[in-house]
């Protein structure tokens, strides 16, 4: 009886408990940031004979770094086609049918595992009435070329964690910096993935029907030194430890480590050097504890959110 | 010592109970019962000498063992043996509760009120690892529990006062009913006070409280030997004033509650059997909208949930008697900061400053007394527990301590000896001990914790190894029917002693911090406390008391160690005359010469107060009535202490009433 009466009192108490409810860490992040991991078709080109579809991550294509997935199908049969190979050029048709390209994988990578095609595009722009993007897509199956053309959307990326920018060296050539990696960032260490791309010379261009417009390249070499920041004036400059720079690896792409000591605005302030440590952009953000000043920013920087 | 009392105390009564029994005549019961509760009355009262009614913290003030670090009026942290809370259990009845605020704003003292409570046990160093690892000792507080009665009476004390330095106004209630088969205990208290004054007469912002505490125990007697008991408090703060941190607290709350079987036996070794259950749920929410010099507004709540489980059994062979406990409890703490950007409509920053760390503790120990002769006294004992500590976020962990351990098992062995002798008048005792801590919830997981006395962000280690404490202790005393004299000293040396230490790596992220330090272990760190006291009765009803006290404490470069009592002093004349009686006291503390600018501390000069009270006592209806009036620190002092958080001024004079009504 008398422990029943406790139980009783326990309950009323557990009623009256936990006023303000405790945060749901891992919901939060989430529901700030978009998390997509499912590869959806975001596009159709179709030669004479085959129908290619291109997956990209939530059927659609942002600003910024894109992966993409190809799939090459026998119009006829409707089945996979083996051994197709894939030259690939997204086009960005602007004002006065000024032609452009921007980062992308040319020639597409078999992936036998999975039985698709895969690459790359970074998107300098989103469509809008200034611009729009098409594929165009070489074809070979079977020692037989055949060529698609296709026009497709890019939306404006949500994901500030997959923010880029462009910019000209200091060697006078054009960069773009795209993130590709963490889509959601976490508090604690993050693998920081980038791509460096750099615009060739003129005198490497690629042709396109009567134009020529110059092409990107991965940039080979580099260092991407990282400063991560909180720029809220509230934050006064708070940065975080444990941080490393960005170095290339096989694939191409430029990796490192950002640790963020909490949710919210962070700003990666970036200094990017060549092969020879020369500086090409960047500038050093100053150390001081700045409470109530907004954070300053290096020169080079991208700001993500999570 | 206490221990030993309250230990003899169930022991009587068990044998007591057994002869009850036997005899089975109703007179020789009820001399049973009186003399159980002479044995009650042995215990040391919530009060002390200078006042009647007074808070929890007041009453362990008096201690010379404890001091406080104060951050306002309210819930001060306090120290034994000039260790802070992580250096010490600090119990209910046993039972494990963790404060759930980061900056110890809820020491588990803040969470009782004196009417729920008996006594408060103060156990120095290993000899207070009963409830669980120590290193400075133990302070366990009693709940009040009324003992069985053969006739159905009800008791209660009401108790009123007024304070005039902060408008303090108090109520506190207490009724107990008591029968053959059944006991209950029920308290209430509200505790009002507004902002002080220090001895400028300047209002000290901020340092308002208002605390309501409820309590009920209910017990039920199964059979001759057995019963049950269930206890719960529930303790509410709102709108409580830190004048020394940047924030307040909006809303604190407790709930704790216990179910307990006792047993008592009648033949053999075994005398008694307890055996509790427990559960406490802590929450605090601070509150930094009323500080407009705050640039950011953040939200810090933190949580701490324990269960547990204590079971002990007490054991008697002639001259020999032993005390064996299981402990078992697991916490939860849980700590957010939330901070919102000038531009509301911008996210939120989010991190935990506690990410969800778990705690399971599970110890064996014991405690043994053997009466070697009638006038000499061993006592030895010791402990082994398992300490496992589980951090569910260890990303943030992982920033400053990357890879650390997300979960980290610890062995805490502790021993302890002493021998007591005592030949004519004086009295002698030594002792030593050894034993491990593990790292607390801040130390090992605490991320960014604001400290605004060094105004530096701590970060915890998971790593962190187990403090190891050796230490010895003697005393020496002598007595006669009007005076005695006696000194009590400890010496620590303790390895792997865990401090914060300024990081060269990562920024402050609380806006009003300069750096970020991290908790290490210091090679070794050395502390020595020394008591002294005296007393003569220089007439009948004259007393006269002394104390004097001292520490020194250095880490392994022989720098000194923060919050280390100065040389003080207390002495005063009681006088009591009939119904009256009345009490003088001064005390103080000496300059604060080796205090620690590396942890933030600066100078503090001596100081000294007078009290003075007085009190009449009268009787009317079957009802005892006692008034009291006096004044602290008389002459309005203005003086902060060497531990006062950010030296912020103390209470200048305050005049006190108060009145207890009893039947």
């Amino acid at each position: 009886m008398k422990v029943n009466l406790l139980f009783l009192i326990l309950l009323f108490f557990m009623f009256l408990s936990c006023t303000k409810s405790k945060t749901d860490y891992e919901a939060e992040i989430d529901q700030e940031v978009p998390v997509y991991s499912e590869f959806e078709e975001a596009a159709v080109l179709q030669t004479e004979s085959h129908k290619i579809s291109v997956e990209a991550l939530n059927g659609t294509f942002y600003k910024g770094y894109n992966d993409i997935r190809l799939k090459v199908y026998d119009k006829i049969s409707n089945e996979k086609v083996k051994g197709a190979v894939v030259s690939f050029t997204p086009i960005r048709i602007g004002e006065n049918e000024q032609l452009s390209s921007c980062p992308h994988l040319q020639e597409m990578v078999y992936n036998s595992g999975d039985d698709f095609l895969e690459g790359y595009v970074v998107f300098t722009e989103r469509s809008d009435d200034n611009g729009k993007w098409a594929f165009e897509i070489n074809l070979t199956v079977d020692g037989t070329i055949s060529k698609a053309r296709q026009d497709v959307i890019v939306r404006e990326q949500q994901n500030k964690n997959l923010n880029m920018t462009s910019f000209l060296g200091r060697d006078e050539r054009e960069y773009i910096i795209a993130l590709i990696a963490p889509q959601s960032p976490k508090v604690g260490e993050n693998t920081l993935v980038a791509g460096i791309y750099s615009q060739e010379n003129y005198e490497i261009e690629q042709e396109y029907g009567e134009a020529t417009f110059p092409i990107y390249q991965e940039a080979q070499g580099y260092t991407l030194r990282l400063d991560p920041r909180m720029p809220e004036p509230s934050m006064g400059n708070h940065s975080s430890p444990n941080n490393q720079d960005l170095t290339q690896k096989e694939d191409g792409t430029y990796e490192g480590r950002v640790n963020y000591t909490m949710t919210g605005n962070w700003t990666l302030n970036f200094i990017m050097l060549n092969e020879q440590g020369k500086v090409l952009k960047g500038t050093v953000v100053p150390d001081d504890f700045t409470p109530g000043v907004e954070g300053k920013k290096s020169e080079l920087h991208l700001d993500v959110l999570f | 010592m206490k221990t030993i009392n309250t230990f003899l105390g169930l022991v009587v009564l068990g044998v007591l109970h057994t002869h009850a029994q036997e005899v089975g005549i109703k007179r020789d019961s009820i001399r049973n019962i009186e003399k159980v509760e002479i044995t009650a009355k042995a215990k040391r009262k919530i009060e002390t000498d200078l006042k009647m009614a007074v808070s929890v913290d007041e009453f362990l003030a008096s201690s010379d063992n404890i001091s406080f670090i104060k951050r306002g009026a309210y819930a001060w942290e306090p120290l034994l043996n000039n260790m802070a809370i992580e250096r010490s259990t600090i119990t209910i009845d046993g039972m494990h509760i963790f404060g759930a605020c980061t900056d110890k704003m809820d020491p588990v003292t803040s969470y009782v009120e004196t009417n729920n409570l008996s006594t408060i046990e103060i156990t120095s160093g290993q000899e207070g690892s009963m409830h669980g690892a120590t290193v400075a000792g133990s302070i366990d507080m009693k709940r009040k529990s009324t003992p069985f009665a053969l006739d159905k009476q009800w008791s209660g004390v009401y108790e009123s006062g007024f304070e005039f330095n902060n408008k303090q106004f108090f109520n506190l209630g207490s009724l107990s009913y008591s029968g053959a088969k059944f006991v209950a205990d029920g308290s209430v208290s509200f505790r009002n006070a507004g902002n002080y004054s220090d001895g400028k007469n300047n209002e000290v912002r901020h340092s308002q409280y208002n605390k309501f505490n409820t309590s009920m125990g209910l017990a039920y007697k199964i059979d001759d030997l057995s019963s049950v008991r269930v206890d719960a408090i529930y303790d509410k703060a709102k709108d409580v004033g830190f004048p020394a941190l940047p924030m307040d607290l909006w809303l604190s709350r407790a709930i704790i509650t216990s179910a307990a079987y006792k047993r008592l036996f009648e033949e053999g070794l075994l005398k008694v059997w307890d055996t509790k259950f427990y559960f406490n749920a802590i929450e605090h929410y601070m509150d930094d909208t009323k500080r407009p010099e705050n640039l950011v507004h953040m939200d810090m709540p933190g949580w701490s949930t324990t269960y547990g489980l204590l079971s002990q059994v007490n054991l008697k062979k002639g001259n020999y008697s032993s005390e064996l406990q299981l402990n078992m409890y697991e916490n939860v703490s849980i700590a957010e900061m939330t901070m919102y950007p000038q531009d509301r409509e911008k996210k939120t920053m989010f991190a935990y400053t506690w990410p969800w760390v778990t705690t399971r503790f599970t110890g064996v120990s014991m405690k043994n007394a053997w009466d070697a002769s009638t006038n000499s006294r061993f006592n030895f004992g010791g402990s082994l527990g398992w300490n496992y500590n589980r951090s569910k976020y260890i990303e943030f962990n992982w920033i400053f301590h990357p890879g650390a351990s997300q979960q980290k098992d610890r062995m805490l062995p502790s021993l302890f000896a002493g021998y007591e002798l005592n030949i004519d008048q004086f009295d002698f005792s030594i002792g030593g001990g050894y034993g491990h801590r593990a790292p607390s919830v801040s130390e090992g997981y605490g991320y960014y914790i604001y400290n605004s006395f060094d105004r530096y962000d701590y970060i915890g280690n998971p790593d962190l190894k187990n403090e190891v404490s050796y230490e010895m202790n003697a005393g020496v005393g002598y007595k006669t029917d009007r005076a005695g004299i006696g000194a009590k000293v400890n010496y620590f040396h303790i390895e792997n002693y865990i401090v914060g230490q300024i990081l060269s790596l990562g920024s402050p992220m609380n806006y009003q911090s300069v750096g970020v330090k991290g908790y290490t272990s210091l090679r070794y760190a050395r502390l020595f406390n020394l008591a002294l006291n005296a007393n003569y009765d220089l007439l009948q009803n004259l007393h006269w008391k002394g104390t004097l006290t001292y520490a020194r404490s250095t880490d392994d470069k022989g720098g000194n160690l923060p919050f280390i009592r100065p040389l003080s002093y207390q002495t005063s004349l009681h006088f009591m005359y009939g119904r009256f009686s009345a009490q003088t006291s001064v005390n103080g503390d000496f300059s604060q010469e080796n205090y620690s600018p590396e942890y933030g501390e600066d100078l503090t000069p001596a100081y000294t107060l007078w009290n003075v009270s007085a009190g009449y006592m009268f009787s009317f209806r079957g009802y005892k009535a006692m008034l009291q009036v006096g004044a602290e620190n008389l002459f309005n002092e203005y003086y902060s202490t060497y531990a006062d958080w950010g030296s912020i001024p103390r209470m200048g004079r305050n005049i006190f009433t108060s009145m207890k009504l009893s039947f």
